[in-house]
Protein backbone atom coordinates (compact mmCIF):
# COMPACT_ATOMS: atom_id res chain seq x y z
CA UNK A 1 0.00 0.00 0.00
CA UNK A 2 1.23 3.63 -0.73
CA UNK A 3 1.95 5.23 2.63
CA UNK A 4 1.04 8.19 0.95
CA UNK A 5 -2.70 6.59 0.32
CA UNK A 6 -2.70 6.06 3.39
CA UNK A 7 -1.83 8.95 5.23
CA UNK A 8 -4.00 11.36 3.22
CA UNK A 9 -7.00 9.60 2.50
CA UNK A 10 -7.45 6.67 5.35
CA UNK A 11 -5.72 8.11 8.71
CA UNK A 12 -7.78 11.46 8.62
CA UNK A 13 -11.09 9.56 8.49
CA UNK A 14 -8.99 6.90 11.11
CA UNK A 15 -11.60 7.45 13.90
CA UNK A 16 -15.04 6.17 11.39
CA UNK A 17 -13.01 3.02 11.19
CA UNK A 18 -11.80 2.65 14.69
CA UNK A 19 -15.05 3.25 16.38
CA UNK A 20 -17.02 0.61 14.04
CA UNK A 21 -13.69 -1.88 14.82
CA UNK A 22 -14.61 -1.59 17.99
CA UNK A 23 -18.14 -2.42 17.94
CA UNK A 24 -17.63 -5.56 16.25
CA UNK A 25 -14.19 -6.98 18.43
CA UNK A 26 -13.74 -8.18 21.52
CA UNK A 27 -9.87 -7.90 22.13
CA UNK A 28 -7.51 -6.00 20.67
CA UNK A 29 -5.13 -8.42 18.40
CA UNK A 30 -9.03 -8.72 16.86
CA UNK A 31 -9.67 -5.31 16.22
CA UNK A 32 -6.03 -4.48 15.09
CA UNK A 33 -6.63 -7.28 12.70
CA UNK A 34 -10.14 -5.58 11.56
CA UNK A 35 -8.34 -2.27 11.10
CA UNK A 36 -5.40 -3.85 8.85
CA UNK A 37 -8.22 -5.27 6.63
CA UNK A 38 -10.44 -2.43 6.69
CA UNK A 39 -8.10 -0.46 5.51
CA UNK A 40 -6.65 -2.85 2.75
CA UNK A 41 -9.52 -3.53 1.53
CA UNK A 42 -10.31 0.36 1.08
CA UNK A 43 -7.30 0.91 -0.75
CA UNK A 44 -8.16 -2.06 -3.01
CA UNK A 45 -11.46 -0.88 -3.78
CA UNK A 46 -10.52 3.02 -4.56
CA UNK A 47 -11.17 2.57 -8.25
CA UNK A 48 -15.09 2.25 -7.28
CA UNK A 49 -14.97 5.77 -5.77
CA UNK A 50 -17.45 7.27 -8.14
CA UNK A 51 -17.54 10.84 -6.32
CA UNK A 52 -21.46 10.61 -5.91
CA UNK A 53 -20.72 10.63 -2.09
CA UNK A 54 -18.73 11.97 0.88
CA UNK A 55 -15.07 9.89 0.98
CA UNK A 56 -16.11 9.24 4.67
CA UNK A 57 -19.58 7.90 3.58
CA UNK A 58 -17.79 6.03 1.00
CA UNK A 59 -15.13 4.81 3.50
CA UNK A 60 -17.91 4.27 6.49
CA UNK A 61 -19.73 1.79 3.63
CA UNK A 62 -17.03 -0.29 2.70
CA UNK A 63 -15.46 -0.69 6.74
CA UNK A 64 -19.50 -1.77 7.66
CA UNK A 65 -19.20 -3.93 5.06
CA UNK A 66 -15.78 -5.53 5.32
CA UNK A 67 -16.71 -5.69 9.48
CA UNK A 68 -20.31 -7.49 8.59
CA UNK A 69 -18.38 -10.29 6.80
CA UNK A 70 -14.93 -10.71 8.15
CA UNK A 71 -13.72 -14.33 9.61
CA UNK A 72 -12.12 -14.41 13.14
CA UNK A 73 -10.05 -17.61 13.53
CA UNK A 74 -11.22 -18.93 17.38
CA UNK A 75 -8.87 -20.91 19.48
CA UNK A 76 -10.07 -24.32 18.04
CA UNK A 77 -9.28 -22.99 14.70
CA UNK A 78 -12.85 -22.79 13.61
CA UNK A 79 -13.79 -19.72 11.47
CA UNK A 80 -16.90 -18.03 12.74
CA UNK A 81 -17.48 -14.25 12.11
CA UNK A 82 -16.42 -11.96 14.59
CA UNK A 83 -19.47 -10.34 16.25
CA UNK A 84 -21.12 -14.30 16.28
CA UNK A 85 -18.43 -15.26 18.72
CA UNK A 86 -18.40 -11.71 20.50
CA UNK A 87 -22.06 -12.91 22.25
CA UNK A 88 -20.41 -16.23 22.94
CA UNK A 89 -17.60 -15.48 23.91
CA UNK A 90 -15.81 -13.74 27.50
CA UNK A 91 -14.85 -10.89 26.21
CA UNK A 92 -10.66 -10.47 26.66
CA UNK A 93 -10.18 -6.55 26.53
CA UNK A 94 -13.76 -4.22 26.26
CA UNK A 95 -11.61 -1.55 28.14
CA UNK A 96 -9.93 0.22 25.25
CA UNK A 97 -11.01 3.29 26.21
CA UNK A 98 -10.02 5.86 29.44
CA UNK A 99 -13.62 6.96 29.83
CA UNK A 100 -15.57 4.14 31.43
CA UNK A 101 -19.10 5.15 30.16
CA UNK A 102 -17.75 4.45 26.69
CA UNK A 103 -16.00 0.74 27.94
CA UNK A 104 -19.71 0.63 28.99
CA UNK A 105 -21.30 1.78 26.08
CA UNK A 106 -19.45 -0.31 23.98
CA UNK A 107 -20.07 -3.48 25.92
CA UNK A 108 -24.04 -2.56 25.37
CA UNK A 109 -23.55 -2.72 22.03
CA UNK A 110 -21.98 -5.63 21.06
CA UNK A 111 -24.09 -7.02 22.75
CA UNK A 112 -26.74 -5.89 19.63
CA UNK A 113 -27.41 -7.37 16.30
CA UNK A 114 -24.82 -6.97 13.47
CA UNK A 115 -27.05 -4.61 12.15
CA UNK A 116 -28.14 -2.59 14.92
CA UNK A 117 -24.78 -2.31 15.53
CA UNK A 118 -24.22 -0.20 12.56
CA UNK A 119 -27.34 1.63 12.76
CA UNK A 120 -26.87 2.74 16.41
CA UNK A 121 -22.74 3.49 15.43
CA UNK A 122 -24.29 5.82 12.23
CA UNK A 123 -26.92 7.38 14.49
CA UNK A 124 -24.42 8.20 17.24
CA UNK A 125 -22.04 9.94 14.36
CA UNK A 126 -24.58 12.28 13.37
CA UNK A 127 -25.94 10.51 10.42
CA UNK A 128 -28.86 12.18 8.78
CA UNK A 129 -31.89 8.52 9.07
CA UNK A 130 -31.46 9.15 4.91
CA UNK A 131 -27.91 8.78 4.93
CA UNK A 132 -28.20 5.73 7.28
CA UNK A 133 -30.58 4.11 5.37
CA UNK A 134 -28.21 4.48 1.72
CA UNK A 135 -25.29 3.04 3.52
CA UNK A 136 -27.52 -0.15 5.17
CA UNK A 137 -29.62 -0.49 1.93
CA UNK A 138 -33.23 0.15 3.39
CA UNK A 139 -36.13 2.41 3.90
CA UNK A 140 -35.74 6.01 6.13
CA UNK A 141 -39.05 5.84 7.40
CA UNK A 142 -38.40 2.51 9.55
CA UNK A 143 -34.59 3.54 10.72
CA UNK A 144 -36.48 6.32 13.33
CA UNK A 145 -38.70 3.47 15.01
CA UNK A 146 -35.46 0.54 14.68
CA UNK A 147 -33.09 3.58 16.57
CA UNK A 148 -35.78 4.40 19.14
CA UNK A 149 -36.09 0.90 19.88
CA UNK A 150 -31.88 0.40 20.38
CA UNK A 151 -31.93 3.24 22.40
CA UNK A 152 -34.19 1.91 24.40
CA UNK A 153 -32.30 -1.55 24.32
CA UNK A 154 -29.41 -0.09 25.30
CA UNK A 155 -30.94 1.92 28.19
CA UNK A 156 -31.86 -1.58 29.46
CA UNK A 157 -28.46 -2.48 29.46
CA UNK A 158 -26.74 0.32 30.85
CA UNK A 159 -29.43 0.90 33.46
CA UNK A 160 -28.30 1.67 36.95
CA UNK A 161 -24.74 1.07 35.39
CA UNK A 162 -23.77 4.60 34.28
CA UNK A 163 -23.98 7.98 36.57
CA UNK B 1 -29.16 12.38 36.63
CA UNK B 2 -28.09 9.46 34.06
CA UNK B 3 -26.39 10.43 31.08
CA UNK B 4 -27.99 9.67 27.81
CA UNK B 5 -26.18 7.46 25.25
CA UNK B 6 -25.45 10.14 23.18
CA UNK B 7 -23.60 12.36 25.82
CA UNK B 8 -21.69 9.75 26.70
CA UNK B 9 -20.48 8.98 23.42
CA UNK B 10 -19.84 12.63 22.72
CA UNK B 11 -17.80 12.90 25.77
CA UNK B 12 -16.26 9.26 25.55
CA UNK B 13 -14.71 10.27 22.19
CA UNK B 14 -13.13 13.96 23.42
CA UNK B 15 -10.29 12.39 24.94
CA UNK B 16 -7.26 12.25 23.25
CA UNK B 17 -6.54 8.14 24.03
CA UNK B 18 -10.26 7.37 22.52
CA UNK B 19 -9.17 7.05 18.28
CA UNK B 20 -5.42 6.26 18.39
CA UNK B 21 -5.25 4.17 15.30
CA UNK B 22 -3.16 0.90 15.70
CA UNK B 23 0.41 1.13 13.68
CA UNK B 24 -0.05 -0.47 10.25
CA UNK B 25 2.82 -2.82 8.72
CA UNK B 26 3.30 -4.86 5.46
CA UNK B 27 -0.40 -3.65 4.85
CA UNK B 28 -0.17 -4.08 0.99
CA UNK B 29 1.66 -7.23 1.04
CA UNK B 30 -0.30 -8.74 4.23
CA UNK B 31 -2.85 -11.73 3.42
CA UNK B 32 -6.57 -10.82 3.61
CA UNK B 33 -8.56 -12.06 6.16
CA UNK B 34 -11.50 -11.17 4.46
CA UNK B 35 -14.22 -14.12 2.96
CA UNK B 36 -14.04 -13.03 -0.55
CA UNK B 37 -10.79 -13.38 -0.27
CA UNK B 38 -10.55 -16.35 1.54
CA UNK B 39 -13.23 -17.60 -1.40
CA UNK B 40 -10.86 -16.06 -4.42
CA UNK B 41 -7.66 -18.09 -2.83
CA UNK B 42 -9.46 -21.14 -2.56
CA UNK B 43 -10.82 -21.30 -5.68
CA UNK B 44 -7.66 -20.27 -7.40
CA UNK B 45 -5.56 -22.83 -5.57
CA UNK B 46 -8.26 -25.67 -6.51
CA UNK B 47 -9.12 -24.58 -10.51
CA UNK B 48 -4.69 -24.57 -10.72
CA UNK B 49 -4.93 -28.03 -8.75
CA UNK B 50 -7.72 -29.70 -10.98
CA UNK B 51 -5.29 -28.42 -14.39
CA UNK B 52 -2.01 -29.54 -13.23
CA UNK B 53 -4.02 -33.15 -12.12
CA UNK B 54 -5.96 -33.51 -15.41
CA UNK B 55 -3.07 -32.65 -17.09
CA UNK B 56 -0.59 -35.53 -15.39
CA UNK B 57 -3.33 -37.58 -15.60
CA UNK B 58 -4.14 -37.35 -19.11
CA UNK B 59 0.18 -38.24 -20.11
CA UNK B 60 0.22 -41.28 -17.47
CA UNK B 61 -3.19 -42.64 -18.79
CA UNK B 62 -1.27 -42.91 -22.41
CA UNK B 63 2.02 -44.79 -20.49
CA UNK B 64 -0.05 -47.09 -17.81
CA UNK B 65 -2.65 -48.25 -20.87
CA UNK B 66 -5.86 -46.52 -20.06
CA UNK B 67 -5.96 -43.74 -22.47
CA UNK B 68 -10.27 -43.76 -22.45
CA UNK B 69 -9.49 -42.78 -19.11
CA UNK B 70 -7.47 -40.20 -19.13
CA UNK B 71 -9.51 -38.16 -21.96
CA UNK B 72 -12.86 -38.59 -20.19
CA UNK B 73 -11.39 -36.96 -17.01
CA UNK B 74 -9.32 -34.91 -19.54
CA UNK B 75 -12.71 -33.32 -20.37
CA UNK B 76 -14.63 -33.42 -17.36
CA UNK B 77 -12.67 -31.98 -15.24
CA UNK B 78 -11.66 -29.23 -18.20
CA UNK B 79 -15.85 -27.97 -18.15
CA UNK B 80 -15.23 -28.36 -14.29
CA UNK B 81 -12.50 -25.53 -14.70
CA UNK B 82 -14.71 -23.64 -16.96
CA UNK B 83 -17.29 -23.26 -15.20
CA UNK B 84 -15.33 -23.12 -11.56
CA UNK B 85 -13.77 -19.67 -13.61
CA UNK B 86 -17.11 -18.63 -14.53
CA UNK B 87 -18.08 -18.65 -10.51
CA UNK B 88 -14.38 -16.47 -9.68
CA UNK B 89 -14.78 -14.04 -12.18
CA UNK B 90 -18.37 -13.20 -10.57
CA UNK B 91 -17.16 -13.23 -7.37
CA UNK B 92 -14.07 -10.92 -8.36
CA UNK B 93 -16.94 -8.60 -9.49
CA UNK B 94 -18.75 -8.21 -6.00
CA UNK B 95 -18.11 -4.40 -4.64
CA UNK B 96 -17.80 -3.25 -0.93
CA UNK B 97 -18.42 0.24 -1.97
CA UNK B 98 -22.32 -0.23 -2.21
CA UNK B 99 -25.21 -0.67 0.48
CA UNK B 100 -24.68 -3.19 2.78
CA UNK B 101 -27.74 -4.83 1.70
CA UNK B 102 -26.64 -4.51 -1.97
CA UNK B 103 -23.15 -6.10 -1.06
CA UNK B 104 -25.02 -9.04 1.49
CA UNK B 105 -27.47 -9.55 -0.83
CA UNK B 106 -24.74 -9.76 -4.07
CA UNK B 107 -22.57 -12.14 -2.08
CA UNK B 108 -25.26 -14.46 -0.57
CA UNK B 109 -26.41 -15.03 -4.42
CA UNK B 110 -22.85 -15.80 -5.35
CA UNK B 111 -22.53 -18.26 -2.54
CA UNK B 112 -26.17 -19.53 -3.49
CA UNK B 113 -25.24 -20.12 -7.63
CA UNK B 114 -21.65 -21.70 -6.50
CA UNK B 115 -23.25 -23.93 -4.26
CA UNK B 116 -26.01 -24.85 -6.46
CA UNK B 117 -23.40 -25.33 -9.55
CA UNK B 118 -21.50 -27.51 -7.69
CA UNK B 119 -24.03 -29.60 -6.25
CA UNK B 120 -25.42 -30.32 -9.59
CA UNK B 121 -21.55 -31.11 -10.77
CA UNK B 122 -20.76 -33.88 -8.11
CA UNK B 123 -24.15 -35.51 -9.23
CA UNK B 124 -22.58 -36.15 -12.76
CA UNK B 125 -19.04 -36.02 -11.73
CA UNK B 126 -18.73 -39.14 -9.30
CA UNK B 127 -20.54 -41.37 -12.09
CA UNK B 128 -18.66 -39.83 -14.57
CA UNK B 129 -15.00 -40.89 -12.82
CA UNK B 130 -16.33 -43.98 -12.03
CA UNK B 131 -17.37 -44.86 -15.80
CA UNK B 132 -14.11 -43.25 -17.28
CA UNK B 133 -12.00 -46.10 -14.79
CA UNK B 134 -14.15 -48.73 -15.75
CA UNK B 135 -14.24 -48.23 -19.45
CA UNK B 136 -10.51 -47.13 -19.41
CA UNK B 137 -9.52 -50.90 -17.71
CA UNK B 138 -12.49 -52.76 -19.75
CA UNK B 139 -10.37 -51.86 -23.44
CA UNK B 140 -7.30 -52.00 -21.43
CA UNK B 141 -5.34 -54.68 -23.53
CA UNK B 142 -2.54 -56.69 -21.82
CA UNK B 143 -0.31 -58.56 -24.63
CA UNK B 144 -2.94 -57.85 -27.28
CA UNK B 145 -6.12 -58.84 -25.51
CA UNK B 146 -8.55 -56.30 -24.27
CA UNK B 147 -9.13 -56.46 -20.72
CA UNK B 148 -12.85 -57.45 -21.50
CA UNK B 149 -12.16 -60.40 -24.24
CA UNK B 150 -10.35 -62.03 -21.34
CA UNK B 151 -13.05 -61.27 -18.52
CA UNK B 152 -16.10 -62.34 -20.60
CA UNK B 153 -13.94 -65.66 -21.76
CA UNK B 154 -13.49 -66.51 -18.06
CA UNK B 155 -17.01 -65.44 -17.10
CA UNK B 156 -18.63 -67.84 -20.26
CA UNK B 157 -16.21 -70.66 -19.31
CA UNK B 158 -16.94 -70.92 -15.49
CA UNK B 159 -20.84 -69.56 -16.17
CA UNK B 160 -21.86 -70.74 -19.32
CA UNK B 161 -25.57 -69.64 -18.46
CA UNK B 162 -24.82 -66.22 -18.08
CA UNK B 163 -26.80 -64.28 -20.11
CA UNK B 164 -25.08 -61.86 -22.17
CA UNK B 165 -26.23 -58.01 -23.78
CA UNK B 166 -23.78 -57.15 -26.52
CA UNK B 167 -21.64 -59.77 -24.91
CA UNK B 168 -21.70 -58.07 -21.65
CA UNK B 169 -22.99 -60.26 -18.29
CA UNK B 170 -26.71 -58.50 -17.95
CA UNK B 171 -25.42 -58.94 -13.88
CA UNK B 172 -22.47 -56.90 -14.53
CA UNK B 173 -24.65 -53.81 -15.90
CA UNK B 174 -27.35 -54.51 -13.62
CA UNK B 175 -24.12 -54.02 -10.97
CA UNK B 176 -22.69 -51.12 -12.91
CA UNK B 177 -26.02 -48.70 -13.30
CA UNK B 178 -26.77 -49.53 -9.67
CA UNK B 179 -23.45 -48.07 -8.72
CA UNK B 180 -23.66 -45.54 -11.01
CA UNK B 181 -27.16 -44.21 -9.97
CA UNK B 182 -26.18 -44.01 -6.31
CA UNK B 183 -22.96 -41.93 -7.05
CA UNK B 184 -25.39 -39.80 -8.60
CA UNK B 185 -27.47 -39.78 -6.18
CA UNK B 186 -25.13 -39.32 -3.15
CA UNK B 187 -22.96 -36.89 -5.18
CA UNK B 188 -24.95 -33.91 -4.42
CA UNK B 189 -25.63 -34.72 -1.07
CA UNK B 190 -21.85 -35.07 -0.30
CA UNK B 191 -21.01 -31.73 -1.99
CA UNK B 192 -23.58 -30.23 0.28
CA UNK B 193 -22.81 -32.22 3.52
CA UNK B 194 -18.84 -30.87 3.03
CA UNK B 195 -19.41 -27.55 2.64
CA UNK B 196 -22.20 -27.22 5.44
CA UNK B 197 -19.18 -28.36 7.38
CA UNK B 198 -16.81 -26.00 6.00
CA UNK B 199 -19.38 -22.77 5.55
CA UNK B 200 -22.86 -23.90 7.36
CA UNK B 201 -22.20 -21.13 9.90
CA UNK B 202 -21.09 -18.63 7.78
CA UNK B 203 -24.20 -19.40 5.32
CA UNK B 204 -26.35 -19.10 8.16
CA UNK B 205 -25.24 -15.86 9.57
CA UNK B 206 -25.31 -14.43 6.09
CA UNK B 207 -29.11 -15.29 6.01
CA UNK B 208 -29.46 -13.80 9.26
CA UNK B 209 -28.25 -10.83 8.30
CA UNK B 210 -30.01 -10.61 5.30
CA UNK B 211 -33.40 -11.29 6.91
CA UNK B 212 -32.77 -8.31 9.65
CA UNK B 213 -31.85 -5.36 6.81
CA UNK B 214 -35.15 -7.03 5.14
CA UNK B 215 -37.36 -6.38 8.01
CA UNK B 216 -36.37 -3.20 7.39
CA UNK B 217 -37.28 -2.87 3.90
CA UNK B 218 -40.45 -3.66 4.19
Amino acid sequence: MSTDFYNISILPFSGIIIKLCRAYTNSQEDFEDYYQEVCLQIWRSKENFREESQWSTWVYRISLNVCLTLLKKKKNNIQHFVSDSVMDEETENNYAFSDESLNLLYDAIRKLSEIDRAIIMLYLEEKPYKEIADIIGTNPNNIGVRVKRIKNRLKEILDGKIN
Amino acid sequence: MEKSIENIWKEGFLKSDALVAPKINNLYTKKSIHIIDKFKRMFRINLIAIVAFSFIFLVVSFFIGIPLTGVILFITLSVLVVINKKLLNGLESINKSVSSYEYLKTFNEWIKKQVAVNKKISTFLYPVIFASIILGFWFEKTEGTPLKERLISEIIIGFPDTYLIYGIPLIAIIILFLILGLLAFFGGRIYMWDVNIIYGRVFRKLEELMADIESLRS
